[in-house]
C-alpha cells in the first residue's frame, strides 16, 4: 500500500464532488505530503488520472481498488508537489 | 454548504429536446465535460450544425478563467457529462459568469438510453412504427394491424414497446429478432417472458460463436419460409446468412401491396453487416456474398421498403428521423451493394472491417442468457454507437 499523510473520505459522493473536495484538500496540505482519497464512485478512477495530467502541483502516486464489506472502494493517492 | 449545492437554478435540457434540435439541424453548441477517453469512445453527433468542445470538468477546477474563455459567450451552451453532476457543476460556473448554459438531464447515459418513436407507414391496414435509439444508431420496429402487434429487434428498455402497443390498443403476439445481436442487448427474451408472446430467432444464432455454448433462454426456432400473420399483414422469414449464421430478414406483405423487408444487420441503407463478429470473417464472407447477390434479389422489388437495424450517420435518415427507404433508392445510394465478383468482394470486405469491440463477445452471451448484467453494467456494455457495419 502506498504511504500517505492524510485521508479524505468521499464515500458516497458523486461526480464532480470527489475531485472538487480533493482539489480543496490538497491545497491545505504541506508540499510533499500525500493525500489518500477514499471514493465509491467508479468514474473517479479515470477522472483522477485525467486531473493529475492537467493539474499543477499535483501528482497521482498510486491508485488501488479494495473491497470492503462487499463494496468496492477506489483509493487515490495524490501528492502535493509544489 | 458548498457552492454546488446552492446551484439549484441551473436549467436543464432533455434528450428529446436535444434530438429534436439535431433533426431540425439547429445550430447547437455542446460542451462535453467528460474525460478525454470517454469523449473519444462516443460523443453526441449531429447533422451539420452541431459543434462540440471537450473540456473535462476537472480542468475548470484548475483554471476556471482559461476554460471559460474557450467557451463561446454569444450562444447557448449545452453542457453534457457522464451522469449529470459534473455538467450541472460546470453549467453553474458558466451561468454565474453570465453565460446562457443548460445541462443534459441524466447525462450521457440518458442520451444513450433515449428512444425516439415515430410512424414509418400509417395505412388502412395498420402501421409500421420505428423505434430508434439515436445515440447508438440502433433501430427496431413494431408492426401493428388488426389489434395485433409484432416487434422486430426490440431493445433492452422494454417498457417503450409495451407502452406504444398499449396506446395502439393492440396485443403483442410475436417477437422477432433478425439475429442474436452483438452490439446491444435484445429486449426480446424479456418481452416474451413478460407477455407470453413467442420469441423467434434462428437456431444457428442460439449458439455462442466464440464460446460454442448453447442458449439458455426460451426461443422458437424460425427458418427460411416460415410465415406468420399479424392482423392483415403477412410476415415471411428469409434466411440471409453472413453477418451471423442465423441472420434472417423478415418480409412484410400488406393487403394494399405495400411490402417491406426488415433486414436487421443484413443490409443497411448505406452499408451492410460485417461478417466477422462471430470471429470467422474469412469463412463467413463467401456466405455473405451469396446472400447479397443471390438471396436478396428474391426478397425485394424496387418499391420494397428496406427497414434496417442500424444507421451509422444521421444523414442516412430523412429530416423526420425515418431510417427506411425503397430498395430502388438503397441500391442506388449503397456503395457497398455495387456489383463485384466474389474475389473483389472478399478483398473489399476484409480490408474494410472496423475494430472489433471486445464487449461484443459478452453482449452475445447476454443475449442468449449465458450472462446476466445489472443495469449499470448493461449501460456500460452498450455505451457508444454500434460498429456493426463495414467501414468502407
Ligand atoms: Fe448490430
Amino acid at each position: 500500500m502506498t504511504s500517505f499523510d492524510q485521508t479524505l473520505d468521499v464515500k458516497g459522493a458523486k461526480c464532480p464532488m470527489p475531485l472538487v473536495k480533493s482539489r480543496k484538500a490538497i491545497g491545505d496540505l504541506p508540499v510533499g505530503q500525500v493525500l489518500k482519497v477514499v471514493a465509491t464512485d467508479r468514474g473517479s478512477v479515470a477522472d483522477f488520472q485525467g486531473w493529475a495530467k492537467t493539474a499543477k502541483n499535483v501528482e497521482l502516486v498510486g491508485q488501488e481498488t479494495v473491497n470492503e464489506g462487499g463494496q468496492d472502494l477506489y483509493l487515490h493517492f495524490i501528492k502535493r508537489t509544489a | 454548504m458548498s457552492m454546488i449545492e446552492d446551484q439549484t437554478t441551473v436549467a436543464t435540457f432533455s434528450p428529446a429536446e436535444l434530438y429534436a434540435r439535431i433533426l431540425r439541424d439547429e445550430p447547437t453548441f455542446i460542451l462535453d465535460v467528460r474525460n478525454e477517453d470517454e469523449f473519444a469512445r462516443s460523443s453526441i453527433e449531429g447533422r451539420t450544425k452541431l459543434t462540440t468542445l471537450n473540456l473535462p470538468y476537472f480542468e475548470f477546477l484548475e483554471d476556471e478563467d482559461g476554460c471559460a474563455a474557450r467557451v463561446p459567450s454569444d450562444r447557448e451552451v449545452f453542457v453534457v457529462c457522464a451522469k449529470e453532476g459534473s455538467s450541472q457543476y460546470v453549467a453553474g460556473i458558466l451561468q454565474e459568469r453570465g453565460y446562457k448554459a443548460r445541462y443534459l438531464e441524466g447525462g450521457y447515459t440518458s442520451w444513450g438510453n433515449f428512444y425516439d418513436v415515430r410512424d414509418v407507414v400509417n395505412a388502412a391496414w395498420g402501421r409500421i412504427v420505428q423505434v430508434a435509439r439515436p445515440a447508438r444508431g440502433d433501430l427496431s420496429f413494431a408492426v401493428i394491424s388488426g389489434g395485433e402487434a409484432a416487434l422486430i429487434d426490440p431493445m433492452r428498455h422494454t417498457q417503450v414497446y409495451l407502452d406504444l402497443i398499449a396506446e395502439a390498443g393492440a396485443k403483442l403476439t410475436r417477437i422477432f429478432d433478425t439475429h442474436v445481436h452483438a452490439d446491444h442487448i435484445s429486449g426480446g427474451p424479456a418481452l416474451a417472458e413478460a407477455t407470453g408472446a413467442p420469441y423467434y430467432v434462428h437456431a444457428y444464432d442460439a449458439i455462442h460463436p466464440i464460446d460454442m455454448l448453447p442458449a439458455v433462454i426460451a426461443y422458437t426456432h424460425i427458418e427460411e419460409g416460415h410465415s406468420f400473420e399479424v392482423g392483415q399483414v403477412k410476415i415471411t422469414t428469409r434466411w440471409f446468412p453472413g453477418h451471423t449464421l442465423g441472420q434472417v430478414n423478415y418480409r412484410l406483405d400488406a393487403p394494399d401491396g405495400q411490402s417491406g423487408l426488415f433486414t436487421g444487420d443484413g443490409i443497411f441503407l448505406r452499408s451492410f453487416g460485417r461478417p466477422d463478429l462471430g470471429g470467422k470473417g474469412e469463412a463467413w464472407t463467401p456466405m455473405l456474398y451469396r446472400s447479397l447477390t443471390e438471396r436478396l434479389p428474391t426478397m425485394v422489388d424496387d418499391s420494397t421498403l428496406i427497414l434496417p437495424a442500424h444507421f451509422s450517420t444521421l444523414d442516412e435518415g430523412n429530416a423526420e428521423g425515418i431510417f427506411a427507404a425503397a430498395y430502388s433508392e438503397v441500391r442506388a445510394s449503397n456503395d457497398a451493394l455495387k456489383p463485384r465478383d466474389e474475389a473483389e468482394f472478399t478483398t473489399y470486405v476484409l480490408s474494410n472491417l472496423p475494430v472489433f469491440p471486445p464487449e461484443y463477445v459478452e453482449i452475445k452471451r447476454v443475449n442468449i442468457g449465458l450472462s446476466t448484467p445489472c443495469d449499470g453494467t448493461a449501460n456500460e456494455l452498450e455505451l457508444g454507437k454500434n460498429i456493426c457495419a463495414l467501414s468502407g
